[in-house]
C-alpha cells in the first residue's frame, strides 16, 4: 500500500463539502454567483483528481494514494482512504461528470439555485467518499450520506410525482442498506472474536486466513453466504438488478435532468462497486455460492430492461430502462469472475456513465425547448438542430455498443468473460441454472435489442417529417451546451478507440482481486460462530446441579451425624453424640 | 444509614437542583401577575450550575471508581455524573424554552420552574441510585412532578385528560414497582442493591425472577414500552410542548438511568445467574414489540407531537435493546446506552423546540400539513428540524446514527441469538422510521406554504434549536469523546 500523493483524496472529499458550505453563504437571490461557485469548486475538484493519475502507479495492484487516521478509537474505526485500478476511473468519472452536470443545470434549474448547488456538491462528496473509503464504517456513512441530497434533488426540483418518487427512492435504498448494516455488525463482532482485533478496516476484514497466521477464515461458510446475501441486497437495489429495479424508472422520470445524470452516471455504479470492493473480498464463499444466481438475474435484467425500454413513450423512462439493461451487463461481467469479465464490467460502467449521462443531458436539452418527453411529440428535429442531432447520434451509438465507441468494449469484454466463466466455477455452478455460455448467448440478444430501442428512439425524435408545429423553431445548441456535450463525445470516442490505457491501469488490480479471491476460496472453513448456543442456560443447569450436590452433601452429613447418634456405643453413653 | 458529612460533596448537583427548586417555589409567591422570565433565568442558572457541578465531579472521581454514599444509598461514579450532567442540561433547556411558550399560549404558571427542578432532583437521584429505596424515592419525586406539569394548562381538556391518564397509570406502575422490590427483598434479604448483587446467586430464584419481571414491567411503563405505552401519546399531545419535550427527553433518560443501575449494573453481567433466562428475556420481547409498534403507529400520525411521541416510544425500545445487551454481558453496552441517551435527549429537545417555535397562540400548527413550506419561510428552523429528524431516524452523519450503530453493535457483541433477532428487527425498523420522519421533511421542503407563518420568536427557543442541531451533528462527526463517557 503506497501513500504517495495521499493528500489528493482528502482534498477532493473536502473541496465539494467546503464549496457547499461556502455557497450557502451566497445571498439568496444571487443565482449566477451560486452557479459560478459550484462550477469553480467542482472544476477544481476535477483538476485535483487528475493529480491522482500522475501519482497512480498502473503496474501495482494494491491501494495507492492512501491516508490513514484514527476516527473512533474504541471501535477501531479508521479514516482510511485509498484507490486502486478499480476505483481510480470511477473517481475520475464522478469528478468529471459533476462540473458538466452543473453547467448543464444552468438552464434547467431556476429555483433555489443556491440550495441546489449545495446539495449537488454534498452529493459529490458522498459519492467520492464511498469510492475511496477503505473502512466499512466510513463507507457506510458515505453510502447513507448520499441519500439525503439525492432525495432533496428529486423532491425539490423534480417533476409531478416527485414526492412519491423521492420517498420510494429513499425507502428502497434504506431497506437494503440497513440489512447490510446488520451484516457489518456481524462481521465486525465475529472477526473481533476470532482474531482479537476489533476493527472495521476493510484490509483487516478481507485479509483473513493464512495471512493472519490463523490458517482459517474468520467467518464460517454459511455465515459468509448470509452476509453476502445481506450486502448483495443493498447493492442489488442500488445497481439495480432485475426484481429490485422498480424504484429506478420512477426516480429517473421525476428527477430533474442533473439528478438523472448523476443517478445513472455515478450512483448506480456504487452498487457494482460495492460488490467488487466489499462483498466479494469479504465473503468469497458467499460470492461463489450466489454468483450464478446473480448472473441469471443480470441476464433477466438485460433482456427485460431492453424489452420494456422499447415499449416506452416517455424518453426518460426509455433511458431509465436501458440503464437496467446496461447495468445488467456490468453485473454479469463481474460475476463471471474472470479477468476480462470484470474489466469489461468496469469498462461498461465508465461507458454507461458517459453515454447515459449524455442521453439524459440531451433529453434535458429537448425538454427545455419543448417541455415534453413524449416520443410522439417529436420528429424531424435533425432539420432544426443539426449539430445537436449529430452529437446525440454519437452518444446513442456509444450506448448501443457500436464498435469504435465506448459501449462496445465493455459489453464485448463482459460477454467474453461470461462465455469463459464455466472454468472459474468448476464445482459451484448449479446444474439447474443455464450454463455461463448460454447466459452469455442470451445476454448478447440484449446488445441487439439495445440497438433496436435506441435507434427506434433516435429515429422517432430526429428523423421523419417535421410535422409538429411546435418543433418548427427550436434553436440549436448554445455555446454553453456545446461545452457540455463536446467533452462527453470526445471521451466516448477516446474510450472506444483507445481502451488500452484505461484497461492497463485496471488490470493489475483486477488480477490481484481475482488471485485473492481464489486464494481465500481455497482456505479451510472458519470456526463455528457462537450464535445459537445458550451458555446461560448451561450455567443455570450447572448451578442447579451444584446446589443439588451441596444439598446432597449436607444430607450426607446429617445422615452421618444421625448414624453416629444411633450407634450402639453412643447410645450407651447416654444418647449424646 | 450512616450519614457522613464528606459524602455531601458528591451529591452537590442534586442539592443545587433541590435548593433552586425550593427557592423557585417560594419566589413564585412574590411574582404573581408578573413576567416569569426572571424565574426562568433562575431555573436555567440552577440547571447550568448542577451541570457544571456534575462535570466537575465527573472529573474528580476516577474512571473505575464507585464510591458508595450514605451507606450504599447512592453511588458516585462517572456514569452517574455523565447522566446527571445530561439531565441538568435538559432541565436548563426546558426552563429556557418555557417562557416564550407560556407567553404565546397563555399558561404563565410560575410553579412550572420549581416543579421542573424538583422533578429533576428525583431524576438525578435515579442516576446515582444504588439502593431500592432511592430508586423508589427518585421515581416518585420525578413522576409526581411530571404529573403536575402535564396538567399545567388547567383549562385545556386534553391536558387534564392526559394528566389524569398519566397519573392513574403511573400509580399502578408504582404499585407494581413496589411489589417487585418487595419480592427482590424477600429473595435476598436486603434493599441495598450492592447487597442484592452479592446475594443474587444464593437467593430464591423464583422470587427473584418474579420480582425482577415486575420491576421490568414498572420501568417499561416509565419508558413507555409497548404494551405499557398507552398513556404516552395522549400525555405528550396534551401537555404543553416544553413539558412534552421534558417528558420525552428527561423522563426517558432518568428511567433508563435507573434501569442501567438496577438491571444492568446490579443484576446483569455475564457473571451473574441472570442473563438470557432472567429479566433480559421479557425485556428483549418488549424491545422488539416496542420498536415495531412505535414505528408503525407513528406512520399513521398526522399530528407532529403524536408522531414524535410514537417515535420516542420506538426509541425507548432501542434503549431496552441496549439494556439487554448490557445485562447479557456486552462490554460496550453501558457506554453505548449513555451515548444513545445523550444523542436522543439533545435531538428530542431540539425537535420540540422547533415545534414550539412554529406554533403560535392562534394556530399551534401541529398538523404535518401545517408545516408545508416552512423551509422557504424559515430555513434555519427547517434545517434544525431536518437535522433532528435525520438524527432520530439514524442517518449519518448525526449523533442518532452513531447511537444506533453503537447500541446495535453492542447488542451483537453479546453473542446472543435473541439479540441478533432484535437487532435485525430494530435495524429494519429504522427504514420504516425514515418514512415518517421524511414525511415532515417533505412537507417542509417540497410543498408550498399554505399561509403565513407567525412563529413564536424568542432567544431561548432559537438558542435551543441551534445548539441542539449543532450538538447532534458534532456528536455524529466526532463520536469518540461521547462514546467514552
Amino acid at each position: 500500500m503506497s501513500s504517495a500523493g495521499g493528500f489528493v483524496l482528502p482534498v477532493i472529499l473536502a473541496l465539494p463539502l467546503l464549496g457547499a458550505l461556502f455557497v450557502m453563504l451566497v445571498p439568496r437571490g444571487e443565482a449566477t454567483v451560486a452557479r459560478g461557485v459550484g462550477l469553480v469548486v467542482s472544476t477544481a475538484t476535477f483538476l485535483v483528481s487528475l493529480l491522482a493519475l500522475t501519482y497512480f502507479d498502473g503496474k501495482q495492484g494494491g491501494y495507492q494514494l492512501a491516508t490513514d487516521a484514527v476516527w473512533i478509537k474504541s471501535l477501531g474505526v479508521h479514516w482510511k482512504l485509498g484507490i486502486d485500478g478499480i476505483s481510480l476511473w470511477l473517481v475520475l468519472l464522478t469528478t468529471f461528470l459533476t462540473p458538466i452536470t452543473l453547467l448543464a443545470a444552468t438552464s434547467s434549474i431556476d429555483k433555489h439555485v443556491r440550495e441546489f448547488v449545495a446539495a449537488f456538491l454534498v452529493l459529490e462528496t458522498g459519492m467520492l467518499g464511498a469510492f475511496v473509503s477503505l473502512d466499512l464504517f466510513v463507507f457506510y456513512v458515505f453510502w447513507e450520506v448520499m441519500l439525503i441530497p439525492m432525495y432533496l434533488l428529486i423532491g425539490i426540483w423534480g417533476g409531478q410525482r416527485r414526492l412519491y418518487a423521492s420517498i420510494k427512492f429513499v425507502i428502497y435504498t434504506m431497506v437494503g442498506s440497513l440489512l447490510m448494516l446488520v451484516a457489518i455488525f456481524y462481521v465486525y463482532v465475529q472477526h473481533g472474536q476470532v482474531t482479537g482485533i476489533y476493527t472495521t478496516e476493510l484490509l483487516h476484514l478481507t485479509a483473513d486466513g493464512q495471512r493472519l497466521g490463523l490458517g482459517q477464515l474468520a467467518l464460517p461458510h454459511h455465515a459468509q453466504v448470509w452476509c453476502f446475501a445481506a450486502f448483495a441486497l443493498a447493492f442489488a437495489i442500488k445497481v439495480p438488478l432485475f426484481p429490485f429495479h422498480t424504484w429506478l424508472p420512477d426516480a429517473h422520470v421525476e428527477a430533474p435532468t442533473p439528478g438523472s445524470v448523476i443517478l445513472a452516471g455515478v450512483l448506480l455504479k456504487l452498487g457494482i462497486y460495492g460488490f467488487i470492493r466489499l462483498a466479494m473480498p469479504m465473503f468469497p464463499h458467499g460470492a461463489a455460492v450466489l454468483a450464478p444466481y446473480i448472473g441469471v438475474l443480470a441476464v433477466v435484467g438485460i433482456v427485460y430492461g431492453a424489452v420494456v425500454a422499447f415499449a416506452q413513450d416517455d424518453v426518460k423512462k426509455l433511458v431509465a430502462y436501458s440503464s437496467v439493461s446496461h447495468l445488467g451487463f456490468c453485473a454479469l461481467g463481474l460475476f463471471s469472475l474472470t479477468v476480462s469479465g470484470i474489466e469489461g464490467s468496469l469498462y461498461a460502467m465508465l461507458s454507461h456513465g458517459l453515454t447515459t449521462g449524455g442521453l439524459f443531458l440531451g433529453i434535458g436539452v429537448l425538454y427545455e425547448r419543448r417541455h415534453t418527453r413524449r416520443l410522439s411529440e417529436y420528429g424531424g428535429i435533425w432539420k432544426q438542430m443539426p449539430l445537436f442531432s449529430a452529437l446525440y447520434l454519437i452518444i446513442v451509438m456509444g450506448s448501443a455498443g457500436l464498435p469504435g465507441l465506448s459501449g462496445f468494449i465493455g459489453e464485448f469484454l463482459s460477454l467474453f468473460g461470461t462465455f469463459n466463466a464455466a472454468d472459474t466455477f468448476p464445482k459451484a455452478w448449479p446444474g439447474y441454472l443455464p450454463s455461463p455460455r448460454l447466459l452469455a448467448a442470451i445476454a448478447t440478444t440484449g446488445v441487439i435489442l439495445g440497438a433496436i430501442y435506441l435507434l427506434f428512439m433516435f429515429q422517432k425524435v430526429f428523423f421523419g417529417p417535421l410535422d409538429k408545429q411546435k418543433n418548427g423553431d427550436l434553436p440549436d445548441l448554445t455555446l454553453r451546451e456545446k461545452v457540455v456535450f463536446l467533452p462527453l463525445v470526445v471521451l466516448i470516442f477516446a474510450l472506444g478507440f483507445f481502451p488500452r490505457p484505461f484497461l492497463a491501469k485496471m488490470e493489475p488490480s483486477v488480477k490481484a482481486f481475482l488471485a485473492d479471491y481464489h486464494d481465500k476460496l481455497a482456505e479451510p472453513d472458519g470456526p463455528a460462530h457462537i450464535y445459537g448456543t445458550a451458555p446461560d442456560v448451561t450455567a443455570q443447569l450447572d448451578r442447579a446441579a451444584d446446589e443439588l450436590d451441596q444439598a446432597a452433601a449436607r444430607l450426607d452429613a446429617v445422615a452421618a451425624k444421625l448414624e453416629r447418634a444411633v450407634a450402639p456405643d453412643n447410645l450407651k453413653a447416654g444418647g449424646q453424640p | 444509614m450512616n450519614f457522613a458529612t464528606g459524602d455531601t460533596l458528591y451529591i452537590a448537583p442534586l442539592l443545587i437542583l433541590a435548593l433552586a427548586g425550593v427557592l423557585l417555589v417560594l419566589a413564585e409567591a412574590f411574582f404573581t401577575g408578573r413576567d416569569r422570565t426572571t424565574l426562568a433565568g433562575l431555573a436555567v442558572a440552577g440547571g447550568v450550575a448542577a451541570a457544571v457541578a456534575s462535570i466537575a465531579l465527573y472529573r474528580h472521581v476516577g474512571p473505575d471508581e464507585h464510591r458508595y454514599l450514605f451507606g450504599e444509598m447512592l453511588v458516585a461514579d462517572r456514569t452517574g455524573y455523565a447522566l446527571s450532567a445530561l439531565l441538568s442540561v435538559v432541565i436548563a433547556l426546558s426552563a429556557l424554552v418555557a417562557p416564550a411558550h407560556m407567553k404565546a399560549h397563555d399558561w404563565a404558571i410560575g410553579e412550572y420552574f420549581g416543579i421542573l427542578l424538583l422533578a429533576g432532583t428525583g431524576m438525578l437521584m435515579l442516576a446515582h441510585a444504588s439502593h431500592l429505596a432511592t430508586v423508589f424515592i427518585g421515581v416518585e419525586t420525578m413522576s409526581i412532578g411530571v404529573y403536575a406539569m402535564t396538567a399545567m394548562r388547567r383549562r385545556s381538556r386534553r391536558g387534564n385528560e392526559a394528566a389524569l391518564k398519566y397519573f392513574l397509570m403511573g400509580a399502578f406502575a408504582t404499585g407494581i414497582l413496589l411489589y417487585g422490590m418487595a419480592m427482590v427483598y424477600g429473595a435476598t434479604g436486603s434493599t441495598s442493591l450492592v447487597a442484592v448483587r452479592e446475594r443474587l446467586v444464593s437467593g430464591n430464584l423464583a422470587l427473584l425472577t418474579l420480582g425482577t419481571f415486575l420491576m421490568v414491567a414498572a420501568f417499561a411503563f416509565k419508558v413507555a414500552a409497548v404494551p405499557f405505552h398507552m398513556w404516552a401519546p395522549d400525555a405528550y399531545e396534551g401537555a404543553p410542548t416544553p413539558v412534552t419535550s421534558f417528558m420525552a427527553a428527561a423522563v426517558k433518560v432518568a428511567a433508563v438511568a435507573a434501569m442501567i443501575r438496577v438491571f444492568g449494573q446490579f443484576m446483569g453481567g455475564d457473571k451473574l445467574p441472570f442473563g438470557s433466562v432472567g429479566w433480559a428475556s421479557p425485556m428483549v420481547v418488549l424491545a422488539a414489540i416496542t420498536i415495531t409498534v412505535g414505528n408503525i403507529a407513528a406512520i399513521r400520525q398526522d399530528n407532529v407531537k403524536r408522531m414524535l411521541a410514537y417515535s420516542s416510544i420506538s426509541h425507548g425500545g432501542v434503549l431496552l435493546v441496549g439494556l439487554c445487551a448490557m445485562g447479557l454481558g456486552s462490554p460496550s453496552g453501558q457506554s453505548a446506552l449513555v451515548y444513545y441517551l445523550i444523542a436522543y435527549a439533545l435531538t428530542t429537545m431540539g425537535a420540540f423546540a422547533v415545534v414550539s417555535f412554529v406554533g403560535n397562540k392562534a394556530n399551534e400548527r401541529l398538523g404535518i400539513n401545517d408545516w408545508a413550506g416552512l423551509a422557504s419561510k424559515h430555513p434555519g428552523a427547517a434545517l434544525a428540524m431536518t437535522v433532528c429528524l435525520l438524527s432520530l431516524g439514524g442517518m449519518p452523519p448525526t449523533g442518532g446514527f452513531f447511537a444506533k450503530f453503537y447500541v446495535f453493535k453492542s447488542a451483537m457483541d453479546a453473542q446472543d441469538q435473541q439479540l441478533l433477532w432484535v437487532t435485525i428487527i430494530g435495524v429494519v425498523n429504522s427504514a420504516i422510521s425514515i418514512f415518517y420522519y421524511l414525511r415532515l421533511v417533505t412537507a417542509m421542503y417540497f410543498k408550498e406554504p399554505t399561509g403565513e407563518f407567525a412563529p413564536t420568536r424568542a432567544p431561548g427557543l432559537t438558542f435551543t434549536m441551534a445548539a441542539c442541531a449543532v450538538a447532534v451533528v458534532v456528536m455524529g462527526i466526532f463520536p469518540s469523546f461521547w462514546a467514552a463517557l
